[in-house]
Formats: C-alpha cells, structure tokens, sequence
C-alpha cells in the first residue's frame, strides 16, 4: 500500500527534500498499484475460460437451491423465532443470498491474493518480482485491485441467482454496503498477506488458502446466523472479519434495525489493521530470510 | 501379477497422500467444514431430526447423524472422483507412456488407485465420526447390524466402481480435474446429502437414481440411525449391488478404450 504517513511527519520537520523524496514514493506506490492491476486484468480476460467462470457459480447455485428446497419442501416456509429474533428479518432465502454473494465475492478476491507467491513460484518470476525496488504491498493491493474488479461480476450474478429463487431487499443504504465491501476487503487483504507468508515459508501450495475459505465459508454465517450457532463457534467467528461484513451488508438491504453498525464497523476496522499490520511485518520477514538463505525458488 | 500391481499401486499412493500437505485439506479441513456447513444449514428451522420417508414409512433420523453420515459419504465420494485422477496425474508427471508400457494389468492400475483412496479415508472416518459423537452427540439406533455391514461394506464398493469409471472417463477425456471438480456440487445436491430425497423435486429424481451415493446416503442413515431392518432395505441394497456390477463392467470397456484410442492416434502424452 502507498505510504501516505510520511509527508505530514516531514512537513512536521520541515525536511524538503525527504518530502520530495516521499512524495516520489508515494506516485511510485500508485504506479505499482496501477501497473499490478492492469497486468492480472490482463492475465485474467486473456486467459478467460467460460468453463472456468460457470464452475464459480456452480456453488452459491447449489447453496441457494438447497437453501430454498429446505425451506419451501422440508418446512414449507416457516424458520424458527430465534432465526428472526437473531436477524430482525425473517427472509431466509434473501439471508442466504446475500451471504453467498459476499462470499463469493471475498472468495473471488482474497483467494487470488492467498496464492500470489504460490503462482509467482510456478511460473518461475519469483526472483525477478523480489528483485524489482517495489512495495511489495503496493503490489498486492494491485492484485487484490484486479481480483475485487473481477468478483464484482461474480457478485452481481449472484444477486442475479438469487433474485430467480426469491430474493427481495427491502432497503438499500448504499454507504454501509460499500464500507462493508471495503473494509472488509481490506482485513481479507491482510489474511491474504499472511497466507502468501506461509506459502513462501512453508512450500504450501493452496492448502492454507483452501482451509481458510472453509472456514469462512462455515463460521462467518453464511447459511445460518451466527448468534444460532454452538458457542465455541461463536468463538471463532469473532476473528472473522467475513462475519461483521456480512452482517452488516444484510443490514444494509434489508433495513435491519437491532443491529450495531458501528460496533461491526469498528470491529472491521480494528480486525483490518491487526491482520494488515501481522501480514506485513510477517512478509517482510520471511523475505528476508529466504533471500538470506537463497531459498526463493529453492526446494 | 494382478494384485501385485494393485498392492503396488495402493503403497504407492498411500505414501502420497501421507507425505504431501493437501491430506490436511482434503482429509481433514473440508470435511469437517463441510459437515459443519451442512448442520448449519438446520439450524434456522430449529430442527433436532429430519424425517426420511421411504418405502412408505417414514424414519425419524437424528440431524447430527443424518449430516454426519451424509458428509461422510460424500467425503468419500470426493476421495473416489480425486483418485480418478490417477492416470490424469500420472500424465502431468510425464510418467504415462512408461506406467502403460508395463505389463502391469490396467484395472490392477485403477482398483489400487481407488482402493488407496478407500484405505486413506478410514483415517478420516474415525476422526470425523469420533469428533462428531464427542462434541455434538450425535444419536445412532442400529437393530439390525448385518443390513448395517452390508449398507456400508456396498456403499463403498459402489463408490469405488464408480471412481474406476471416472478414472478411465477422466484419461480419455483430458480434463479429469476441471469434470472432477463441476461434478462435486451437482451431486451433492442430487444425492440427498444436504435434504431428505423425498423433498427433490420430481424432475431431478431420474439424475438422483443414477447415482450410487444416492442409494449410500439411504441405506447407511437408515440402518444407523434409523433401526431399520434388512427388509427395510433390500431395494437399495440390491441396486447398489447391481451397480458394482455395472459401474465395474463399464471401467473395464472404458480404460481399454480410452488407451486402444490414444495408442492409435498417438495421443497420450500429448494434446
């Protein structure tokens, strides 16, 4: 990410040329944001498989078809109080729906951030990407950029789906579901960073990525409240941060009133600069070691 | 020679799957989500048991149990259609030509493959059943525990027919991995896996009845938790036996016919 902390410290100090010098920094960030967007857009249209992209769909469409099967032919339309109570809505299926968008759109974009390293390796750039004087946050956010651009599509068409199965949304506040794409997005970008550091350290090659989706995908409550779920479940879905966007982008379509927004928000946040801070330092680290080591693309 | 050959292939991939990193995913990440996802998906409907209606009578089945049984076998369902990958990994490696250029028999090849796949999911079985009975209790009533042996002894035998046939579809079809991964979310819609099949709507049963697991899911929850006799159950049972027949039959013609094909337009290794 661009470091946008530096210029008000020198200005503080008076320090002209380390403003400039900062400031070169700054437009430098911007340009490896720019330039890593352009080329995985790139990446991603030219290499576009229709087979690939219907296979995304393929498992919100069997998530909200079950969903509505379960609650139109085995309970014919009734969920429990405690759903409602926990919700402050009783639409199962547009709860379903909004959460397997949201799911897979941060499946879509922080996926693709978990395996940077991973495909940099594979493809035998590794050396050269480290080798170049780039942020190598500034680099991500560019792939995350790209990814986001790329889910959003995905996004849509889940809305899409789920419109065909019955979903309605009875409000729109447009600012809480952009912060809630945002934010969250940014703490995914730190778990991102986090899983690139283990893939480098450990030689993994999507398994810390594939377990961190299931975990999302069962405790941020996708298909069920969390408030509903066993306590140690609860638990875990504390450190989530796919749980506080969630809800409150459901609360953002469907008018919830019980809900904390700003508690939900705050806990974005705060999850956002634990997991971006850990990321980046854990990054950083490991690079070091491995170029001490010569162990980048060394097995 | 024959068993040589499985036993070979069997060792072989068993010190695969122990010595690589994904085993933590596949064997032990995705289907304790998964079964976690699938009893999640209850919890809006206050439910504590699902009914399964079969044969005319209708079973109360415990939903820890029926989602437990329900992802185990799915699980293992998942571990057929990646071991029906041998021969696709085995081209990837670049080790094709020389696998079929030994004399060793091609369904010794494709029965170690699967059975391997078999052999490693016991592991998971324990943890995951064990995990489940511990932490969310789940209920089981067997009263008649030879329909429960064969439920589950043909379950796995049609399962691992069926994973030959994938394995031979998938060589000859040159994109096992992409077919491998489509089919996992069909099926478990149609199999029964996440709702009792009495609730599927009418057009889809025809694809439900294609599928072995389908008939797994009945017979293993109804004889495990349901109490239900060998009477209850011989229709399934007796498909299910039919269809390790079948499914058998059809992975003998198909990898004969996938390698008689490729050796004549020379396509084995290449695309």
């Amino acid at each position: 990410m661009a470091d946008w902390t530096c210029r008000e410290e020198r200005e503080a100090e008076g320090d002209v040329d380390t403003i400039l010098r900062c400031d070169k920094r700054v437009l430098h960030s911007l340009r490896v944001i720019a330039a890593s967007t352009k080329y995985n857009l790139i990446l991603s249209w030219r290499f576009f498989s229709l087979s690939g992209f219907a296979l995304r769909f393929f498992s919100p469409i069997m998530t909200i078809s079950a969903a509505w099967v379960l609650f139109n032919l085995v309970y014919h339309g009734a969920t429990s109080s405690a759903f409602g109570n926990a919700i402050g809505t009783s639409s199962y299926l547009s709860f379903v729906t909004v959460g397997n968008a949201f799911y897979v759109f941060v499946f879509g974009a922080s996926f693709v951030v978990g395996r940077v390293m991973f495909w940099e390796r594979v493809q035998g750039t590794i050396e050269a990407t480290f080798m170049t004087p780039m942020s190598r946050l500034a680099y991500m956010t560019g792939v995350m950029v790209s990814a986001g651009i790329n889910s959003s599509v995905d996004f849509v068409a889940v809305f899409l789906i789920g419109i065909a199965f019955g979903f309605q949304a009875s409000s729109f506040n447009l600012p809480i579901l952009f912060l809630s794409l945002l934010l969250t997005a940014f703490a995914l970008f730190g778990i991102g960073l986090i899983t690139n550091a283990v893939t480098l350290s450990f030689r993994d090659r999507t398994t810390t990525a594939n377990t961190l989706m299931t975990v999302f995908m069962v405790f941020s409550g996708i298909v069920c409240p969390v408030e509903l779920m066993p306590q140690w479940a609860q638990w875990i879905s504390t450190a989530l941060p796919l749980t506080y966007g969630i809800r409150l982008m459901r609360a953002s379509l469907f008018g919830i009133q019980n809900l904390d927004a700003t508690y939900n928000l705050a806990m974005l946040v705060l999850l956002g600069i634990v997991y971006v801070g850990i990321g980046a330092v854990t990054l950083r680290a490991i690079e070091r070691n491995l170029k001490k080591k010569a162990l980048f693309s060394v097995f | 020679m024959f068993f040589r050959a499985v036993v070979a292939e069997i060792e072989k991939e068993f010190k695969i799957f122990f010595f690589s990193a994904r085993t933590l995913f596949w064997a032990l990440a995705l289907p304790l989500g998964n079964g976690l996802y699938l009893y999640f998906f209850y919890l809006p409907f206050a439910a504590s048991s699902v009914n399964l209606e079969f044969n005319s009578a209708t079973f109360s089945l415990d939903l820890v149990g029926f989602t437990l049984i329900g992802q185990l076998l799915y699980s293992f369902f998942t571990m057929m259609l990646l071991a029906g990958n041998t021969f696709v990994r085995e081209r990837e490696e670049g080790n094709l030509e020389a696998v079929l250029l030994t004399p060793a028999n091609r369904m010794a090849v494709l029965l170690g493959g699967a059975l391997a796949g078999a052999l490693n999911y016991i592991w998971l079985v324990f943890g995951v059943a064990l995990s489940w009975v511990v932490f969310l209790n789940a209920g089981v009533m067997v009263t008649d525990p030879l329909a429960l042996v064969l439920a589950v002894v043909l379950s796995y035998l049609s399962l691992v027919a069926l994973g030959m046939c994938f394995e031979a579809f998938f060589f000859h079809s040159r994109r096992g991995v992409m077919y491998a991964t489509a089919l996992q979310e069909p099926i478990m819609f149609l199999s029964g896996l996440i709702f009792p099949l009495q609730s599927m709507p009418a057009a889809l049963l025809p694809f439900s009845y294609l599928l072995p697991l389908t008939f797994g899911l009945i017979t293993v929850r109804l004889t495990l938790l349901g109490g239900a006799s060998m009477l209850d159950v011989a229709l399934p049972l007796s498909v299910l036996a039919a269809m390790v027949i079948i499914f058998s039959v059809l992975a003998t013609w198909l990898i004969g016919h996938a390698e008689r094909s490729a050796k004549q337009k020379a396509t084995l290794t290449q695309f």
